[in-house]
């Protein structure tokens, strides 16, 4: 079995990386542009008290324009990639008890949400693209390095040579 | 060498380490505080009672029956109910679009309107509250004879959803600027006098067969805003269904 070189790894990597910096960006920012509707959004999963839904509703957008900029800078890649991970696993629960108690929702993913048209959930479709998302994380968790990245310059500077090393354990732990 | 990269790598370690704290801090201090202001900027507006065009003739009666209010002439031949709530996006842009053409048609002597208010979206504003606070705060307007320039300005400066509304002082204010002057609405307002009504009549629309809509998808259910003419809904999407109404 002929195992994909270093680099190719790294840029699989690197697109991983960058693609889902990018999904946290633009859903970050369009959850931040419309706080009223992110508000409802939330309140249509039906599952927190009104005081936390509030605070979810305003922390939401921010912590996920942060793992956008995280992984756009390729700094604490690793740990970026690990809180995204846990927070897709949240998000595609919070989908998933909405499809199993009946409610009629839109996830709210890339801002909108709210109550929907019983013919008009999407629930399938909305967990299989989270999960496509989980699985990028899922690779930066197991192997963080990547090309480009403000980790691997850290590395670097460190002094374990040049090139990027060999050994990329270290990199995996720079944050 | 290695001694003095190594060095360096710490500095820059700590460099981007700090760097990467303020930014964040930054996006999450500015975010909150931008949030919280987005959410809240209707606080200590006055709402504008110019935007009212409503200069409705002498001889149209206001009249409040329960919790729904006539405006119209008397002896006008058709009538039309409009069952709306003040935070409903929709409703906001079927005012817009429609209520020049009904107040016109009111002015004519050709058309009644039995304004129902619905607090369908109570829970949608942040804080809570709003739909049957300006429900309410119509109904003493409708008292007070001013229920369409009190109505109208509501539509025209519609709070969103999801965000604050209008508090009790607010609508109290615009009372007074659209030319109430009775004390007693004030105190209706505060008093929340006909929530209790409103509430029971809500209920009784939701689930009313004639008022239920098709929404697709094999489910049907109230909405606002919902049209009705001669005890069956009436499409307002068609450009023309007030000309088709009032023949």
């Amino acid at each position: 079995m002929v195992r994909p070189s270093q680099p190719v790894l790294n840029t699989v990597g690197t697109l991983a990386r960058l693609g889902l910096a990018a999904v946290w960006l633009v859903s970050g920012a369009l959850k931040l542009a419309d706080p009223g509707q992110t508000l409802i959004a939330v309140q249509a999963y039906e599952v927190l008290p009104d005081a936390l839904e509030n605070v979810v509703a305003i922390a939401l957008p921010l912590v996920e324009l942060v793992l956008g900029l995280l992984l756009l800078a390729g700094l604490a890649t690793r740990w970026a990639a690990a809180a995204a991970l846990g927070l897709l696993v949240v998000l595609i629960a919070g989908i998933a008890q909405s499809w199993a108690r009946g409610l009629s929702i839109d996830c709210g993913c890339f801002g909108g949400g709210g109550h929907v048209a019983a013919g008009q959930t999407e629930y399938p479709q909305e967990i299989l693209r989270d999960t496509g998302f989980a699985l990028l994380a899922v690779w930066l968790v197991v192997r963080p390095r990547t090309w480009l990245s403000l980790d691997g310059w850290l590395a670097r500077g460190r002094g374990n040579s040049g090139e990027p090393g060999h050994d990329y354990s270290g990199i995996a732990e720079g944050n | 060498m290695a001694q003095a990269r190594g060095a360096s790598g710490d500095k820059r370690k700590w460099i981007i380490g700090i760097g990467a704290v303020v930014v964040v801090a930054a996006l999450v201090i500015g975010g909150v505080i931008w949030t919280i202001s987005e959410r809240d900027k209707t606080e200590g507006q006055i709402i504008d009672p110019g935007k009212t065009t409503s200069a409705l003739a002498g001889n149209v009666t206001q009249k409040r029956d329960g919790v729904v209010v006539t405006v119209g002439k008397a002896g006008a031949k058709a009538s039309i109910d409009v069952y709306a709530d003040f935070l409903c996006p929709i409703c906001g842009v079927f005012e817009k679009q429609y209520k020049g053409q009904i107040e016109q048609a009111i002015n004519d002597g050709k058309l009644q309107v039995r304004y129902h208010m619905v607090p369908l979206l109570n829970q949608r504003s942040s804080p809570p509250g709003y739909s049957l606070d300006s429900a309410n705060a119509a109904l003493a307007a409708a008292d007070a004879g001013k229920f369409l320039q009190f109505h109208d300005a509501l539509f025209a400066s519609q709070p969103e959803e999801g965000k604050r509304g209008y508090d009790k002082a607010q609508l109290i204010e615009l009372g007074k600027n659209v030319g109430i002057t009775d004390p007693a609405f004030a105190q209706t307002v505060n008093a929340g006098t006909y929530e209790q009504q409103l509430n029971t009549a809500f209920q009784q629309i939701e689930n009313d067969p004639k008022l239920a809509q098709d929404f697709g998808g094999g489910q049907t259910g109230f909405g606002t805003p919902t049209v009705t003419a001669n005890g069956s809904i009436v499409s307002w999407q068609d450009p023309n269904w007030l000309t088709k109404v009032t023949g």
